[in-house]
């Protein structure tokens, strides 16, 4: 009998495959371009925050792009209106995240799953609109919030920002510690909680469980974190592009998440990975990068679903369980 | 002051009156059954006390407490729990993992921080049900691999962990092999007995019915038809021809 | 501006046009969930592809008729094979598939479009006898703006009068409240719902056959209507026709009066909406189950 036991939660992060991950972005930017790396920690960071609701708590949102899009903003805004500091302006951009969450979560959290995603569909291409005409005089409509002045961290020591290096580790910190975060939060009670949920809605409500606050407390926490990364994607590009509102940024995360193995913690990053290596490899000679971006999409779909790595997962606890039985069979004692 | 009662207690669906003006009590300790025909409303009378369904007028009170209006998860945390006829289980975790995340539930659950695996006394509270429903070898197996009847064993253990007061069970040996339903029907005395739970039992099984209940109501068309003990009910010409079949002197 | 009676009555007409065509493309989202359950997230594509197809067709052979009819055809045609290819593979596994499918589908799909017709818009010529309007009691009513009100209503009724009265309707009604029953009666449903996704998505092409006259056709418009579409069956529900008709109604006027007013605003004016009634009645307007 045991008081700790060795459960593990099907999809909680396990220790060795955060310090990995978290090992190998500390050297990556030699390995591939150093802009690349960047984007590809912070599409992860969005990616991990977008999975909190899909794969850990089985909602889809199809409107994603409102809170990395709405990050992005805020903190672009907040610097140059308001002349916060980079550490400040993150902090808003977290902020916005987790309001429009919260205001989202009021008005549908209780809906269906489909109408969920068309609700969430719709509330994204609405902050697009916004942007593009009726508020363009603050956004700076298509072309995009523009004008920021240079960007520097002053605290707790100076980094100049507009360098690669410097802003891919102040990047890798903050990406982190997230990592980090979320990890801490998969591994708790909550965490549980939102796997429960996602694996028998009824039956988690039968146990007692206020399961719509969980929800709710779910997909703030996800457009904390996606609206987060938004708000690096504007510190790394120095300006804030009306794309990041677009249903295919929406679009592009999920199918990035499902590549790399919705259900486990870390596929998202990898499915990130891949994507963005494979767009920055080919985008530039195929005209129709869109075209291939959605076969790509129905492909997975019909064929891979797992994604890459849920299907090294299953095949590698696949061989684990095997040989497990096998052990079990030989030996007549339960093993430890 | 009973344990539990309904009061004119109605569930109408558009036409058909699933319940229809049911009154019964339910004492505190007791074991009591339900039987009647399908489709007499018992199903809809259970997810009437626990909270999954509104009633359509009426009133249904636990311990003193109007609970008419509570939904199942508040229902199930002032003490009813109940089981599903179909097993409502977790069947891609762990047989260890059902039963802990239910346990959970009478701890806060907003906690972000400290690692699920940590709680001790969830943790021993788990094990300590895998043992009476004799599951505690197969801690380790992910639950959809487990048999129809360890399945049913599984379900009432889920049950457990929520600290009921007021257990509903459902149709628990649908589908268990005479051995295993024997084991059932022990484990399920054993809960009133060992653990001082008052139990609600819908079943089918006249065996287990009239042995281990202190007290039988039968429901027929979504009314009640006659209520009383095991020997009083089972000699109910009424109850005879609708459901039992056959005659039986008394 | 003068906001006289016979201004108000143009917008209502005008209103009406607007929201005949998002009632075909509700109708047509709501026949496919209600068979398949599924939620056509490609749906503004097939309006896209039937706006196209219409263009060809009638660049081809110089009448707007044949190009309108043949526009349904094409795209149920691709329906149909959507379905049997793409869609089909999916039942019995995570409702989220074919949700994902066909949005990836819808990207694809845009794309190739874009590649196969760039991206300036091609628009169609008013049909002879269409062009300009009628006065009615000082009321302005531009002739094709009345001739898709018709149009709408023609098609409703025939699918009342498909759904309760013919056989094939029946039996797809039968089969959406329960497949498994008319499958043990001898349908071969898995036919059935391939129909019912032709259909759906051929009242999108035909929203889309019928609309190339007043918009341009762009490959980007198909998503767009997408999400438009949903708003619609958002506020009106998943779950009837009924629904849809007035989710329908209700958008056309909105964007109708929205334009008028305050032009400014009209793309986000739906939106808004929406959620205008998520706020007062969280259940939509026809309701959704809370608690049984």
């Amino acid at each position: 009998m045991k008081s700790k036991t060795e459960n593990k939660s099907t999809t909680g992060p396990s220790n060795r495959v955060v310090w990995i991950t978290l090992l190998i972005f500390l050297v990556i930017p030699h390995i591939i371009s150093t802009p690349l790396a960047t984007e590809i920690m912070i599409f992860g960071l969005f990616a991990l925050g977008f999975n909190l609701l899909l794969g850990h708590t089985g909602i889809l949102s199809f409107g994603h792009a409102a809170y990395f899009g709405l990050g992005c903003y805020s903190c672009g805004m907040a610097i140059r209106y308001f002349g916060a500091s980079v550490w400040t302006a993150l902090l808003a951009s977290s902020a916005m995240g987790a309001l429009l969450a919260s205001i989202i979560g009021a008005l549908a959290i209780k809906k269906r799953g489909v109408y969920f995603a068309m609700i969430s569909m719709a509330v994204a291409q609405m902050f697009y609109f916004l942007a593009l005409s009726p508020l363009k005089k603050w956004t700076g409509g298509e072309d995009g919030l523009k004008f920021i002045p240079k960007l520097s961290l002053k605290y707790p020591f100076y980094v100049d920002l507009q360098s690669p290096f410097p802003l891919y580790y102040f990047v890798y910190f903050i990406v982190g510690v997230s990592i980090l975060l979320i990890w801490r939060i998969l591994n708790s009670p909550f965490g549980r909680l939102l796997q429960a949920i996602r694996e028998n809605e009824e039956r988690t409500i039968a146990s007692g469980y206020n399961v719509t606050m969980a929800k709710f407390v779910s997909l703030v926490f996800s457009g904390l974190f996606s609206a987060l990364a938004g708000g690096l994607f504007c510190v790394y590009l120095g300006y804030g592009p009306l794309q990041t509102l677009f249903w295919l940024t929406s679009g592009t995360i999920l199918l990035m998440t499902i590549l790399g193995g919705m259900h486990t913690f870390i596929g998202p990053v990898v499915g990130v990975a891949v994507f963005l290596y494979l767009q920055n490899k080919f985008s530039w000679v195929m005209e129709r990068w869109e075209l291939v971006v959605g076969i790509m999409f129905v492909g997975l779909v019909l064929v891979f679903p797992a994604g890459i790595v849920g299907t090294i997962k299953s095949k590698y606890l696949g061989r684990q369980a095997t040989a497990k039985q096998n052990a079990e069979a030989d030996s007549a004692e339960e093993p430890v | 002051m009973s344990y539990l009662e309904t009061k004119d207690l109605c569930k109408y669906f558009g036409g058909l009156r699933a319940v229809d003006q049911v009154n019964f009590t339910v004492e505190e300790g007791q074991l009591k059954s339900i039987i009647g025909p399908n489709g007499a409303g018992k199903t809809t009378l259970f997810n009437l006390v626990c909270g999954l369904y509104e009633p359509t007028s009426g009133k249904i009170s636990f311990r003193g407490k109007d609970i008419t209006a509570k939904k199942m998860n508040q229902t199930s945390q002032i003490g009813i729990t109940k089981t599903f006829q179909i097993t409502h289980i977790f069947p891609r975790l762990t047989v260890f993992e059902n039963i802990r995340i239910s346990a959970q539930s009478r701890k806060t659950s907003f906690n972000f921080w400290k690692k699920a695996d940590l709680f001790g006394d969830i943790n021993d509270k788990t094990m300590k049900i895998l043992e009476l429903v004799k599951l505690d070898e197969s801690h380790d197996r992910i639950a959809s691999t487990l048999s129809h009847g360890e399945r049913k064993y599984l379900e009432i253990g889920i049950a457990l962990a929520t600290n009921p007061k007021l257990l509903l069970l459902d149709e628990p040996t649908a589908g268990m092999s005479p051995a295993e339903t024997t084991m059932a029907m022990k484990l399920i005395r054993n809960l009133r007995d060992q653990l001082n739970l008052t139990i609600l039992l819908v079943e089918h099984d006249m065996n287990v019915v009239m042995n281990i209940s202190d007290e039988v109501l039968c429901l027929n068309e979504g009314r009640v038809l006659a209520c009383g003990s095991p020997e009083e009910i089972s000699c109910n010409e009424t109850v005879q021809k609708v459901y039992l079949g056959g005659t039986k002197a008394c | 501006m003068e906001l006289n009676f016979s201004l108000i009555m143009t917008q209502v007409l005008f209103g009406l046009a607007l929201g005949a065509v998002y009632i075909l493309m509700a109708c047509g989202l709501t026949i496919i969930f209600g068979l398949l359950d599924v939620v056509n997230f490609a749906h503004g594509t097939f309006y896209m592809l039937g706006a196209f197809a219409a263009f060809v067709i009638i660049s081809l052979f110089g009448n707007f008729w044949i190009g309108l009819v043949s526009a349904v055809f094409i795209v149920g045609l691709i329906g149909w094979a959507t379905e049997s290819f793409l869609i089909k593979p999916l039942y019995g596994k995570d409702p989220l598939y074919p949700l994902l499918l066909t949005f990836g589908f819808s990207v694809a799909v845009t794309d190739l479009m874009r590649g196969i017709f760039g991206t300036i818009g091609k628009i169609v010529e008013l049909p002879k006898g269409f062009t300009g309007s009628l006065m009615m009691g000082g009321i302005f009513l531009p002739k094709y703006r009345v001739f898709i009100i018709f149009l709408t209503l023609a098609v409703l009724i025939f699918l009342w009068f498909f759904f309760k009265k013919t056989n094939l309707g029946m039996i797809i009604r039968a089969a959406t409240r329960d497949s498994l029953m008319v499958r043990a009666l001898g349908v071969n449903v898995s036919r059935i719902w391939t129909f019912g996704f032709a259909l759906g998505v051929g009242l999108a092409g035909l929203a889309g056959a019928v609309n190339s006259t007043i918009l341009p056709a762009l490959p980007d418009m198909g998503v767009e209507m997408t999400i438009e579409c949903f708003v619609v069956v958002v506020i009106g529900g998943l779950g009837s026709l009924g629904g849809a008709i007035l989710g329908g109604l209700i958008i056309g006027q909105v964007i109708s009066f929205v334009s008028l007013l305050a032009s400014d605003y009209s793309n986000v004016a739906i939106f808004f909406t929406m959620l205008v009634i998520l706020l007062v009645r969280t259940r939509g307007l026809f309701g959704e189950a809370g608690r049984l």
